[in-house]
């Protein structure tokens, strides 16, 4: 165990053919133990880095560890000392839920009475006993991620990968993920989770790297990310006011340590929200400028992702789909 | 070989878990065979020199059991698991690359021994007989099981270059002219030139001539040793690409 990290990056970049730059050039250390949140949009290059550090893909730059062990030179290496749920639920729909676990057993290492009593154990764990004995195909998109889940969790792995995995889920089922993932880092194993939930990553991970364009844009502690914001966030929705005059007008502003503009919206991060507001209101009425509702946060995490790519990660989804 | 053997056992269980996947692979050859019988065997009776006495079915057999043995089941089945993401946790899994394959031409022995079985109950129901015995049947059913897992070879290349679905699929269809170019309906010199050269050429000519063989014939070592030369160099060549196909696979 020469390198104390579960996960070690240097450098990465992995382009694929057609010259897509998915990953570009990052640097990562996760230390055992931790629950590492890897934060980002769709395409942002979380899913690229997983599959990398799982050894799906090589690298086409840089270098990377799991375990301690160089994913490009002992891949099978790797492979024994992690276990995998990937964003793409992966269950063989002909089989049942016990036999999935029990072949999943097998391929490391454990067999019978073992493979069978440790598929139970699972099952049970997962609270999925009741739908052991049918086939996945019958099975709801969250008993699918639970047994996706399970099949991750076969053996004693040191690093577990977590590719989006709460992604689609209801609130309940999604509930369930996060305690289990609570669980098996208490049992001591480290976890590598990526997502594009605000609330899971700040909730789950003692550390985590916002990602966006394949590139590391902020790293830290959920609670040191959002420190550095500074105290308070003031929203003003704009409803048409001009974003540049409403800028100057608030240019001085007592406590003011910068202003983010938004698409519709400008963020005014203050030493103190609440005490702000009156003064803001002032300076707008002064400016004849008129805008619409103001709000007084919190930072958050996507704050902390506004401040590092100009864009919020809240709803990026929906503003895809629409 | 541990492995190998857990995911054989996977690939075989699907075979009685998704009938509508083996039935039809089984209803065509029957349906080749009945109505190919019913067209010709007045053409050629009993008495037709290369029938060696025996009725059309038992000339017909070897190509019903070709059909019956060469499907793109297991491509297909392979294609399915990367579309659903099952594939990427085999290989994300601690095993070597080469068991998945192994697994899936597992199955195919299976379904081909299967099939070839029923094809062939079915050619002796229809009056065929085996003039090598008992023993020539086992060979005439392993040998077809064998044809299958090579042919299978094929499906599972397709499957894994192409990751598509359509691809993989209608890749069987490649089948038919290599069926079609042989003295399937008769001999060689009852051929046009043409028809003669190039089903000469292909290479299942021969694998049918040594099936048919054992059913006409009786122990001919030369037609045998032939098609056993065809279809060990099938299974060897059409495996080699896929074992390479695999390894290569998300790899560059």
């Amino acid at each position: 165990m020469n390198n104390p990290n579960a996960v070690e990056v240097r450098s990465l970049s992995r382009t694929f053919k057609g010259g897509v730059e998915a990953v570009r050039n990052i640097d990562l250390s996760v230390a055992r133990g931790e629950v590492f949140g890897f934060l980002g949009p769709n395409g942002a290059g979380k899913t690229t880095t997983v599959r990398v550090l799982c050894t799906l893909l090589p690298p086409t730059a840089g270098s990377a560890s799991v375990a301690g062990i160089d994913v490009v030179a002992d891949p099978a290496e790797v492979r024994r000392r992690i276990g995998v749920a990937l964003q793409e639920i992966g269950l063989d729909p002909v089989q049942t839920g016990r036999e999935l676990l029990e072949l999943q057993c097998g391929l490391y290492g454990i067999t019978g009475a073992d493979a069978r009593a440790r598929a139970t154990e699972l099952l049970e764990l997962l609270g999925l006993t009741d739908a052991a004995d049918r086939r996945t195909k019958t099975y709801s998109g969250g008993m699918k991620r639970r047994l996706d889940l399970a099949s991750a969790l076969v053996h004693s792995s040191e690093v577990l990968f977590l590719d989006e995995p709460t992604t689609g889920l209801d609130p309940a089922s999604r509930r369930t993920v996060w305690d289990e993932v609570a669980r098996i880092n208490g049992a001591g194993t480290t976890v590598f989770l990526t997502t594009q939930y605000l609330e899971e990553a700040d909730r789950l991970c003692n550390r985590l790297a916002i990602i966006d364009a394949g590139e590391i844009v902020a790293e830290g502690t959920p609670e040191r990310l959002k420190a550095d914001m500074g105290d308070d966030v003031v929203t003003l929705a704009l409803d048409g006011a001009d974003p540049a005059a409403t800028e100057t007008a608030l240019d001085g502003l007592p406590g003011l340590e910068r202003i983010v503009a938004e698409p519709e919206q400008l963020a005014l991060y203050v030493e103190d929200g609440a005490g702000s507001i009156a003064e803001i209101v002032r300076r707008l009425d002064r400016a004849g400028i008129r805008v619409g509702a103001i709000a007084t946060s919190r930072p958050s995490l996507d704050d902390v992702f506004l401040q590092a790519t100009g864009r919020r990660l809240e709803g990026a989804e929906e503003r895809e789909d629409a | 070989m541990t492995e190998v053997l857990l995911l054989g056992r996977r690939a075989v269980r699907e075979i009685g878990r998704i009938p509508e996947a083996t039935i039809p692979a089984l209803f065509i050859p029957l349906f080749f065979l009945v109505v190919n019988i019913g067209q010709v065997s007045k053409t050629f009776p009993d008495t037709t020199p290369f029938l060696h006495g025996q009725g059309y079915v038992a000339f017909q057999l070897p190509v019903s059991l070709m059909f019956a043995v060469a499907t793109a089941t297991s491509g297909l089945a392979l294609v399915t698991e990367i579309d659903m993401g099952y594939f990427d946790k085999l290989l994300a899994a601690p095993i070597r690359r080469s068991s998945i394959i192994f697994g899936r031409l597992t199955a195919d022995l299976v379904r081909g021994l299967m099939g070839s079985t029923v094809v062939l109950l079915a050619g002796i129901a229809l009056g065929a007989h085996m003039a090598s015995g008992f023993l020539g049947a086992v060979v005439l059913v392993v040998l077809a099981a064998l044809f299958g897992v090579g042919y299978a070879g094929f499906g599972i290349l397709v499957a894994l270059r192409t990751r598509n679905v359509q691809a993989t699929n209608t890749s069987f269809l490649l089948f038919f002219p290599l069926l079609f170019l042989t003295p399937n309906f008769v001999p060689f010199d009852r051929l046009s030139p043409v028809m003669e050269a190039l089903a000469r050429l292909n290479p299942v000519s021969y694998v049918i001539e040594g099936l048919r063989s054992l059913i006409i014939l009786g122990w001919d070592w030369g037609k045998l040793a032939v098609c056993v030369g065809v279809i060990v160099g099938l299974v060897g060549l059409l495996t080699t690409l896929s074992l390479r196909a695999i390894a290569n696979y998300d790899r560059s």
